[in-house]
């Protein structure tokens, strides 16, 4: 039994869809029609104490409905969720005290108040022991550099200030999993480098599981460990980050920079793309052709002045996936 | 356990305080704001009364005095009620949400989290000074008894009140939004709760007898104490039930409450 299991869960929810302009919408008041859609549709997937995961998925895939099922929020229409022993939705009250949630897109501070006020009221809310608190609070001001900005309102903070004591804020009570939704959204590159560090650090350290959900392929490659990318409600890859190289990056490209302009002549398996007079491209399958024969081949024909190989983006390989190209 | 709560409700309002602290000037205005707009209708009142004498044997003090008691509710129902009112936001703003992410009780966190003190101030004040103004003009003797009366009955009142915010912020659940439906039932039924109940059209009786029970707010309590000849064509008991009625009323409410969480569907990204 795995810390997190997640057995065939779905969820679909109602939409009410109206006809456009103002008899559609009163004919809607009598006569309303819905729509049904498949948010998530038979997702299983267990997880590990201490482990990190990087959940990812376009727009409208899952992420937020799995995220909110697995924190309790919402109660999935079938299938079974288990955290560390307890069923999220049904035994909310004791449940949630071992979780912190930080929505990158809804601050949980108190707008008008100082920070060190909206800690003082989690600290009320979650019973945290005093001696605790003291502790967690100057240990995390101290590693996230808040100690210039603890006592000022939250409404004055910039953006990357502001989710910094959102994450502390989700962590003040020693959760044992963190979700976090979009922890760097619209934070800048030193604030996003500050926030990936401190949860590397923290998820070593304290061996916090924590489930990552993002748009930014830079989080995805420095912070987690494992990846679990699920499109249209269903789970689409689940494994460590490098095995998406294995799985979907079998394209290698080699650009090669010849020292005068000259013909290629045509080789099985490979594409060639001119790039400018003297520079070309060529593509290939990892499968279909020898790095190094193809190497060998090109340095006995030609003269060459530069030669770089490259794999393809991460990045690249998930907007594939997201796209469907590959499979 | 109990102190914990109580702490937690210490900390609460200290907070609610403080927010209201770094707007002073605006609180205060906001304040005086709700007292003026709620004074202009009873001004009104009180203008055209004085041409007309009486309304149905009911003299202008005796009317002050049966305004005041909706208002005084009303201060005292939204000091605990504000979050039921703003519910619908809470719930499209993903507030509930987070909520729902804390180790309280659900309802106890929207009771406690918020508190209106601009509409409480506003609201209860006006109350206070209504109260005030014809207390001592309605001929009624005060004694134990009908202070324990008096203050039973604003308990009750409070929560009639609070049951129809709990209730409506409960379809809020299924409809997300219910501004117009509260215009409806609730603000409109207390239009009518400021005059005599026997004034109306049965229908308009019936409604605010058996659908949104205002009359029991403040009609029957100020008859008890004022007895007025009008009562006649209600059932005696009908002068005792406030209390009993705010308790069923409420629990009721709850019940409907807990029902429809499971219905609960998140307001989306």
């Amino acid at each position: 039994m795995s810390f997190i299991e997640v057995t065939n869960v779905s969820k679909r929810f109602r939409i009410n869809k109206r006809a456009g302009g103002i008899p559609g919408m009163i004919a809607n008041m009598f006569v309303p029609k819905y729509e049904y859609k498949q948010a998530v549709d038979g997702i299983s997937f267990s997880i590990e104490e201490g482990e990190m995961i990087g959940f990812i998925g376009p727009n409208g895939a899952g992420k937020s409905t799995t995220i909110k099922m697995l924190s309790g929020i919402l109660c999935p229409d079938s299938g079974s969720i288990k955290v560390g022993g307890y069923t999220p939705y049904k035994d909310r009250k004791k449940y949630v005290g071992n979780i912190g949630v930080v929505f990158g897109q809804k601050s949980q501070l108190q707008w008008d108040l100082p920070v060190i006020d909206s800690f003082e009221l989690l600290k009320a809310i979650y019973r945290i022991p005093e001696e605790l608190y003291q502790k967690n609070l100057n240990r995390f001001t101290e590693m996230l550099q808040m100690e210039s900005f603890l006592y000022q309102p939250v409404r004055q903070l910039s953006l990357g200030q502001r989710m910094r004591a959102d994450i502390v804020a989700a962590l003040l009570h020693s959760p044992k999993i963190v979700f976090f939704d979009e922890p760097t959204i619209g934070v800048d590159v030193v604030g996003k480098e500050t926030i990936r560090q401190f949860i590397r650090e923290l998820n070593e350290t304290d061996n916090i599981t924590m489930i990552f959900t993002t748009h930014d392929m830079q989080d995805i490659e420095k912070v987690c460990d494992r990846l679990i990318i699920i499109d249209k409600g269903s789970k689409v890859y689940d494994g460590e980050l490098s095995g998406i190289r294995e799985k979907f990056g079998t394209t290698r490209q080699l650009d090669v920079e010849f020292t005068q302009e000259c013909e290629i002549e045509p080789v099985e398996n490979v594409q060639v793309i001119p790039l400018d007079n003297r520079k070309k491209r060529f593509v290939f399958e990892n499968r279909d052709v020898k790095i190094d024969e193809l190497m060998n081949e090109l340095l006995t024909k030609y003269s060459i002045r530069d030669i770089n190989i490259s794999e393809p983006e991460i990045e690249s390989l998930i907007r594939k996936i997201y796209n469907g190209e590959v499979s | 356990m109990i102190r914990d709560v109580l702490h937690l409700i210490g900390v609460y309002t200290k907070t609610i305080m403080k927010s209201w602290f770094q707007y002073k000037v605006d609180a205060v205005l906001r304040s005086l704001a709700v007292f003026l707009r709620e004074s202009t209708g009873i001004i009104v009142v009180y203008f055209t009364l004085l041409k007309f004498d009486t309304l149905n044997g009911w003299n202008v003090y005796e009317l002050l005095f049966l305004f005041s008691l909706l208002f005084v509710t009303y201060g005292i129902m939204i000091l605990f009620f504000t979050g039921l009112r703003d519910f619908g936001g809470t719930v499209r703003n993903g507030g509930f949400d987070r909520y729902i992410l804390r180790p309280r009780g659900l309802l106890f966190q929207i009771i406690f989290v918020n508190a209106d003190w601009f509409a409480a101030i506003g609201h209860g004040g006006l109350g206070i000074v209504l109260f005030l103004i014809s207390a001592s003009k309605v001929g009624i003797v005060w004694s134990f008894d009908k202070a324990m009366y008096y203050l039973f009955a604003i308990f009750g009142g409070v929560l009639i009140q609070g049951a129809i915010f709990l209730f409506l912020a409960t379809l809020n659940i299924y409809l997300l939004e219910t501004g117009s439906l509260k215009e409806l039932f609730y603000w409109n039924a207390r239009k009518f709760a400021g005059y005599p109940l026997s004034i109306f059209h049965k229908a308009i009786q019936t409604v605010m007898l058996y659908v949104v029970p205002f009359a029991f707010v403040n009609y029957f309590p100020a008859q008890y104490l004022l007895r007025k000849e009008d009562m006649a064509a209600y059932p005696e008991i009908f002068l005792y039930l406030t209390p009993a009625l705010g308790v069923a009323m409420y629990l009721l409410a709850y019940v409907f409450w807990r029902f429809s969480l499971k219905y609960y569907k998140s307001s989306g990204n």
